[in-house]
């Protein structure tokens, strides 16, 4: 696709650059010597340098991480095979910032950077949905999601970064609404008095969600799209605030709602600008604690970055379902066994399930009331990727990737199930995976894993959730 | 100067040369890995799951539970042959006299017969995975020449040494295949700090990832103002 008129007016570049996706660009000339020169201050200042080092010196190219990679197994482009990506990188660090690169330069076949070659990053760099899913086949540990970040992040510094992701994230940090759908605040709160009428008419309590309250114990985050389009999930995480008796303990800031962080997906800088954002907002309502909801990289983003960048005054991050185990354990709520009768399988979204954080809390969740439980092979820190990860599924240009590639191992993962629900507790999960049961008519719903405790929960002073099944069911017909 | 008096010159000098290369080289690539992690320690090891990454990486040196569908025959392989890099070298009789000499340290013996089980198993393993590089087309896409120069190299020594060993399969002076070995060896330890072959200690290091995802507050709009001045914008 053409470079199109940029963003607020900028000029288009000369250069016919081919993507699969659109891209705001500032001018390329010399693209060569920006790549080297933004490759250079990313080295003097972070830590790359002793990664790319290590990595450049002992990389096997054994191809392990070929079976291991779900797009790889689906298109069969070697392209696609995690270390010939890495290697990219890899040979320009070696090549450009290396004595020996430099000095085998001179006695043999030089390697060279060229704007192909960068055109080539942009592209496989984006083919990736950075899963990481190949680390854990690599016998040395390569982290080959990093590496792929580490290339967006580069090509991002000389305006090669898809236009959906960009543009969100300027909204984020820049915009009036700073969230990436551009909900402003007067939409958040219909849509918050919105879920109380839903709640009080099924759940038969009168609940007003907690705004701007100062001194609670958690700041609830989720990612923003939530509040348009999966309301039974937050519900369900209302229900479980409320039945556990926690209600007054948490609050919603209207300063700043959205969890999302695109900056996980290709820019260090925009990482820890979106993350100073949230603590901002809630060193503002004086919270102790970030709890986020179903959503995966929101989540990864704040516990693993937070305490990155903000050292030992960052207050602690819970992602939402160890909120809610921790309640069942101590027998805060209790939840129905005989409401969901359909036969549920779990995906484990990567950015929470990858490195093991997030693996047994959900199925032991999903156990205790869901009486036809199957799981899928691979689970847990070796599932497959969605096939929407790294951002891609924001990207629409590349939807036909998404479905006949990136998201054809899970597709064919989730029919052998025979699952009539598929609880994926991410936002990006969950469109992607919607996106999937759509494209290759699979006989299954995907829900969040609080969809179906929101059908369960017992309310106190509520109504039972067999007579809220009974009703649902009347509905119905 | 005579075979024999290279033969002793590699057995002498040259041997206390190379080696002294390796591990310097190797000492050079743990130390700075040990200072990157240690430097700035606080902010960089938080959170970094130590016990999951050493159990991770121990499990690797016997992969069984790693033998995914597609990689059996890569996986044994490299585990077999790995095998014979890593005892017969050290504990060969022949080779412990050299240790003993140079290094004042007497170790176990390998039996003869173990020996030569394990460096024929060395050689036909490392035939196999030369083949497969060489062969196979997704390996071979990956692969860069150095990829294809280094197999042979490990081979030879194995397979010089099991033939000075065995004079009824040696076609070739026993001197001559001597001096073989040891050279080819020696090129080995010089070849091991600047090529694929450091990961004999940064397989120890290259798995602690997690150390890398800690990443250095304010380094990004550093990197944009360096770039863009007071143009950085998002």
């Amino acid at each position: 696709m053409e470079a199109e008129a940029g963003y607020q007016g900028e000029a288009p570049s000369p250069r016919r650059r081919v993507f699969p996706y659109h891209v705001l660009q500032r001018p390329d000339e010399k693209l060569v010597d920006r790549f080297l020169e933004a490759f250079a201050w990313v080295l003097e200042y972070t830590d790359y340098k002793p990664l790319l080092d290590s990595y450049s010196r002992s990389t096997a190219k054994c191809n392990r991480c070929a079976v291991a990679c779900p797009i790889l197994l689906a298109s069969g482009d070697p392209r696609d095979i995690p270390c010939y990506r890495t290697n990219i990188l890899l040979d320009i660090y070696r090549r450009y910032f290396t004595l020996g690169g430099w000095a085998s330069s001179r006695l043999s076949t030089p390697f060279e950077l060229t704007e192909d070659l960068i055109d080539e990053m942009g592209d496989v760099f984006y083919r990736c949905t950075v899963c990481r899913r190949c680390t854990r086949s690599c016998p040395l540990g390569f982290d080959h999601g990093l590496i792929t970040r580490l290339g967006r992040y580069l090509l991002s510094l000389i305006g090669i970064v898809p236009k959906a992701l960009q543009v969100s994230v300027r909204e984020q940090l820049l915009g009036e609404t700073h969230n990436t759908s551009k909900v402003p605040r007067a939409g958040l709160l219909d849509v918050l008095d919105f879920l109380s009428e839903e709640m009080a008419e099924s759940l038969g309590v009168k609940l007003e969600f907690p705004t701007d309250k100062t001194g609670r114990d958690y700041v609830f985050f989720c990612a923003v799209s939530d509040y348009l389009m999966e309301p039974d999930t937050l519900m369900g995480n209302a229900a479980v605030l409320y039945a556990a008796g926690d209600w007054d303990r948490w609050t919603i800031g209207l300063c700043n709602y959205d969890g999302i962080n695109y900056g996980l997906f290709y820019s260090d800088w925009h990482l820890e600008s979106i993350i100073k954002q949230l603590v901002s907002e809630v060193h503002r309502l004086q919270g102790r604690n970030i709890l986020i909801g179903e959503c995966g990289h929101a989540s990864r983003a704040a516990h693993d970055f937070i305490p990155a960048f903000m050292g030992k005054s960052a207050p602690p991050v819970y992602n939402f379902m160890e909120y809610t185990l921790d309640c069942l354990r101590q027998g805060k709520i209790t939840l129905d066994p005989d409401v969901i009768t359909e036969r549920v399988t779990y995906h484990d979204p990567c950015n929470i399930a990858r490195s093991g954080w997030i693996v047994e809390q959900p199925r032991e969740i999903l156990r205790s009331f869901i009486p036809d439980f199957v799981e899928m092979t691979p689970r847990g820190a070796d599932n497959f990727c969605c096939g929407g990860g790294g951002g891609l599924v924001s990207i629409d240009e590349l939807h036909e990737f998404r479905m006949e590639i990136a998201g054809k191992v899970k597709a064919e993962q989730i029919e052998r199930t025979g699952a009539d629900l598929v609880v994926a507790p991410c936002a990006n999960c969950k469109k992607q995976l919607k996106e999937i049961v759509e494209h290759y008519h699979l006989p299954c719903r995907v829900v969040g894993l609080h969809d179906l405790i929101l059908r369960a929960i017992d309310i106190p002073g509520g109504t039972p959730p067999a007579e809220r099944k009974e009703a649902a069911a009347l509905l119905e017909v | 100067m005579s075979v024999d008096a290279w033969i002793a010159f590699a057995k002498g000098p040259l041997f206390a040369l190379s080696f002294l290369i390796m591990m310097l080289g190797l000492g050079r690539q743990v130390a700075l890995q040990l200072y990157f992690i240690s430097s700035k320690k606080g902010r960089r090891l938080r959170g970094v799951p130590w016990k999951s990454v050493a159990r991770e990486t121990l499990s690797w040196a016997v992969p069984v539970r790693h033998m995914q569908p597609g990689t059996e025959l890569f996986t044994a392989s490299s585990f077999l042959m790995h095998i014979g890099i890593v005892l017969v070298p050290p504990l060969l009789i022949d080779h412990i006299v050299l240790w003993e000499h140079f290094l004042g340290v007497r170790l176990p013996a390998l039996g003869r017969d173990t020996a030569d089980v394990l460096t024929l198993l060395t050689i036909a393993c490392g035939l196999l995975l030369l083949s497969l590089r060489t062969f196979a087309a997704r390996h071979r896409m990956v692969s860069r020449p150095t990829d294809f120069l280094l197999l042979p190299l490990v081979i030879l020594p194995f397979l010089s040494g099991y033939v000075a060993g065995h004079p009824g399969v040696n076609p070739f002076p026993w001197n001559a295949m001597m001096l073989t070995h040891l050279l080819s060896a020696e090129l080995l330890f010089v070849l091991m700090p600047f090529t694929k072959l450091v990961h004999v200690v940064l397989f120890f290091f290259d798995r602690i990832s997690a150390v890398y995802w800690q990443l250095r507050p304010g380094a990004g709009a550093k990197i944009a103002e360096a770039l863009y001045g007071e143009e950085a914008r998002v």
